[in-house]
């Protein structure tokens, strides 16, 4: 008996070091700002070497998520979320602050141009417009579109691509577009033309139709113009087209989350993506958002449009149920 | 006779409590979460599933699409099966179906879609063959061949196992009968054979039916149940209420084909003793399995060979020639370091604790008289039927806001009891067959219980431990499904990081990622094969 208790013993400390093991894995990174983001790849890169530079190296770590699942897990989780800083689109920051009151202040003395709000600073700003894989374009004969309903035309079947509103925020600037410039009725039928005509290649990512169209997938796509204009840059057949229909726009924020006065380093890491990090991301995402900004003549849509009330949660809502119907 | 100890009873409690903890209570919260709106009990969450027409399509969709691929699975892999036990086909090309066939398990099944996105798609590689796309790869076509590859090996694996305990002779007889040869064959070979049919192709159904990796990466705008219940719990308007619904939809089909496996039972007939007897030579026979078996190999290996090709060409389509510069920044990535050793933890305490307590549990029913230990069996059937994602969301349910949520612990939890039952079984099966009077001689000579498992039990049983371990390891390192739900930032791993790059539509870093995947679960199989293998033959010898 003496021996068996020895043994069991031995298994239950043996659990008990692989246990603490575990804790001990999770306690090391403990003091880590975990960062949750919405934000594409070229945002993130930059966001990344700032903080770097800035003497904040293996202090954080950036978790990528879809808009709409960020927006998920900020609105089921509330506080409870992993995430000490979330980077995300400024309607979805306001909305899950009005609802579950979830961030702290982090106002200061920069000026936002739209006034803001003192729990989130903006980031940067999206724009969207259409772009072409000129090779693929020419390979199928196909006319250079010059306006969104261009690629409603037949002849775009299966080589379009734009991304999903359900779960992307740049879907949401193709919607925008559409109702604003045809109105409700007109919209709907050049909605559900162009989700015909792009069949499986509405992406659930704002990233995805980018690829798609370097890839060759398809043809044309709609998401963020500057994607369009740094694929271009790097030599491939990519062209960005501003859409008649208007390039609309969306900032993102980054904000704090409440954890009960534990925010100190979190507070220093956001102010730094919003101020340091911001000339980076004013190169990548051209549109002013503080007082004095400056942006290269190149890089100014030429349809530049905004949604004339502010946008919300309950909006997004609205303009979903309008794609929904016009999927059917 | 054995006696009931002690000791038996301290092993027996907590793994009933570990069950109890992390399979039971976690599935009933989340059925009970389902008939919840607030704090009001009702049914209105299912009458508002069953009536969400999106949600239906998505039930109908998915068994359709299951359906089919199960029916295409069970064919294929029983001509193969077939080739490999019923012909004299060269026994290199069967070596080549036993290995080439089952490789892809080692993949996580969300980088088949990108595979099939690579070799199908527009600029895909058969595509560039041909000139232009066969079909198109999303939606409907790409789940069929993606569940389709997906559950081969595991059917096929099935199917050869219980050819294995057919006896041959009777093929002489039938012969000597001089039967018309499809008579033959259904008496010789289908008849015994129908238990393991019908088996195969409700577990490839079920596979199919609960997979998330598929439908994430090349489902399209095909709505199945297994992307709706990641909307439903992940999507830009939180339903926790539909997402308790719908696991409770994803369960039908499993119980359904557990009812369906019992009555399959009785088909199931055991030959007292195997007898072989070399298989008569036919030669278009031969030809025939040759070159089906071979066309198989190959494209299965011609699919996946995307996977080694993309990631080393500096620009596909376009530039294709050699470069290690994607691998190179993957491998520059200081967080892919962190996550290669998340999965390899998460991979390695699985595979020992898994193993600790399926052998644990096995034993305890195969060999004590314990009251009670059926209830093993039971645990064992459940976590049959359970689907990973199921499990993964009941944990998000019943552990969000504890302090276990987003640690290595749950995740770990989770994968042991989801992948129980096999290596349960296989401990349970080789246990069973051990003479049973071992024991009761060990206690009459005065020694005790455990000393007896570690002297006599565990030396006989080791290489079913390897496999055991092999099981759980390979398992763990490819499962979406499961952890999806699970995970944090903290405890992110390989297989769920595609997922994450998957939004990004990078590619390339998905394809170096599962060459990772690969070669970890190669080295640890091999390894386990080795051990296996070799200690068999040292036996033999010293025999």
């Amino acid at each position: 008996m003496k021996k068996s208790t020895g043994m069991m013993l031995g298994t239950v400390s043996a659990a008990a070091i692989v246990l603490a093991a575990c804790g001990g894995a999770e306690a090391n990174s403990e003091e880590q700002i975990i960062i949750y983001s919405n934000a594409d790849d070229e945002a993130i890169e930059v966001m990344e070497s700032t903080l770097d530079d800035k003497g904040y190296k293996g202090k954080y770590l950036i978790q990528s998520f879809g808009t709409s699942e960020l927006g998920g897990k900020m609105m089921a989780e509330g506080t409870d979320i992993e995430a000490d800083v979330v980077t995300m689109a400024s309607y979805f920051i306001e909305s899950a602050q009005t609802t579950k009151s979830m961030f702290v202040d982090i106002s200061s003395d920069l000026k936002p141009l739209d006034g803001g709000v003192t729990y989130a600073l903006p980031i940067l700003g999206n724009v969207g417009s259409i772009f072409i894989n000129t090779e693929v374009l020419q390979q199928k004969g196909l006319p250079v579109p010059q306006t969104i309903k261009d690629l409603t035309d037949p002849a775009y079947k299966d080589l379009v691509s734009f991304p999903n509103i359900m779960d992307s925020s740049t879907g949401w600037l193709l919607v925008q577009a559409i109702i604003k410039d045809y109105g409700e009725q007109e919209g709907q039928k050049v909605l559900a033309d162009l989700i015909s005509n792009a069949g499986p290649h509405i992406e659930s990512s704002g990233s995805g139709p980018i690829k798609k169209v370097k890839t060759g997938e398809v043809a044309a796509g709609f998401g963020l113009r500057i994607q369009a204009i740094d694929a271009k840059n790097e030599g491939l057949p990519i062209d960005y087209i501003d859409p008649t229909e208007g390039n609309f726009t969306l900032t993102e924020s980054v904000a704090v989350v409440d954890k009960e006065g534990d925010e100190a380093l979190a507070k220093e890491i956001a102010k730094v993506i919003a101020t340091e990090a911001r000339g980076g991301l004013l190169e990548q995402y051209p549109v002013a958002l503080y007082e004095g900004e400056q942006v290269k003549d190149e890089h100014v849509p030429a349809y530049l449009k905004k949604w004339d009330s502010t946008l919300t949660v309950d909006l997004l809502e609205k303009h979903q149920a309008f794609f929904k119907e016009a999927q059917r | 006779m054995l006696k009931t100890n002690k000791m038996m009873k301290l092993i027996f409690l907590p793994i009933l409590l570990f069950f109890l903890l992390f399979l039971i209570v976690p599935l009933l919260y989340m059925f009970w979460q389902s008939f919840k709106i607030g704090n009001v009990l009702t049914f209105q969450n299912y009458i508002d599933a069953l009536s969400n027409i999106e949600l239906r399509e998505a039930f109908i969709n998915s068994f359709k699409v299951s359906f089919v691929a199960s029916v295409v699975t069970t064919i294929l892999a029983f001509l193969l099966a077939y080739a490999v036990h019923f012909t004299t086909i060269h026994r290199h090309t069967k070596k080549l179906v036993q290995v080439g066939i089952t490789l892809p398990m080692l993949l996580p099944t969300i980088t088949y879609g990108f595979v099939l996105i690579y070799t199908f798609g527009n600029q895909g590689i058969l595509t560039k063959l041909i000139g232009q796309p066969l079909f198109t790869i999303y939606g409907y076509n790409g789940l069929v061949i993606g569940y389709v590859l997906y559950t081969l090996p595991v059917a096929f694996i099935l199917m050869q196992n219980s050819m294995q305990y057919i006896d041959k002779r009777f093929l002489l007889v039938s012969m000597l009968m001089r039967d018309h040869s499809l008579r033959r064959f259904y008496h010789t070979v289908f008849r015994p054979m129908l238990g393991t049919i019908g088996g195969a192709f409700i577990l490839t159904f079920i596979l199919s039916f609960t997979d998330f990796g598929i439908p994430a990466s090349v489902g399209g705008n095909y709505r199945v149940i297994a992307t709706e219940l990641y909307q439903a719990m992940l999507g830009s308007i939180v339903h926790f209420e539909r997402g308790a619904v719908i696991s409770v939809f994803m369960l039908v089909p499993a119980i359904l084909g557990v009812v369906m496996l019992t009555i399959l039972e009785r088909f199931n007939f055991q030959y007292k003793q195997v007898g072989q007897s070399e298989l008569v030579k036919h030669r278009l026979r031969d030809v025939l399995f040759t070159v089906y078996s071979i066309v198989c190999v190959a494209v299965v290996l011609f699919v996946f060979s995307t996977m080694f090709i993309v990631p080393f060409t500096k620009g596909y389509p376009y530039d294709l020639s050699f470069t290690l510069e994607h691998v190179q920044n993957v491998l520059a990535e200081k967080d892919l370091t962190k996550v290669y050793i998340n999965s390899l933890i998460v991979a390695v305490l699985t595979a020992v604790l898994g193993v600790v307590i399926t052998f644990m549990s096995a034993l305890l029913n195969a060999r004590t008289p314990l009251k009670g230990k059926k209830s093993l069996d039971v645990a064992s059937m459940i976590t049959n039927t359970v689907p990973g994602m199921v499990l993964g969301l009941s944990y998000l349910f019943f552990f969000n806001g504890t302090s276990l949520k987003g640690t290595f612990f749950i995740i770990i939890a989770c994968n042991i009891v989801h992948f129980f039952t096999t290596p349960y079984l296989m401990a349970k099966n080789s246990l069973q067959k051990m003479d049973p009077t071992w024991e009761v001689t060990a206690e009459l000579l005065r020694d005790s219980w455990l000393k007896t498992i570690v002297r006599i039990i565990l030396p006989n049983i080791r290489a079913t431990i390897y496999q055991m371990f092999s099981y759980y390891f390979l398992n763990a390192m490819v499962t979406v499904s499961g952890v999806i739900f699970l995970v944090s930032t903290k405890t992110m791993l390989v297989s769920t990081r595609i997922k994450e790059l998957q939004h990004f539509a990078k590619y390339t870093d998905i394809f170096v990622l599962s060459i990772f995947i690969l070669c970890t679960n190669l080295i640890v199989k091999l390894g386990c094969d080795y051990i296996t293998t070799h200690k068999e033959k040292v036996e033999e010898i010293s025999k």
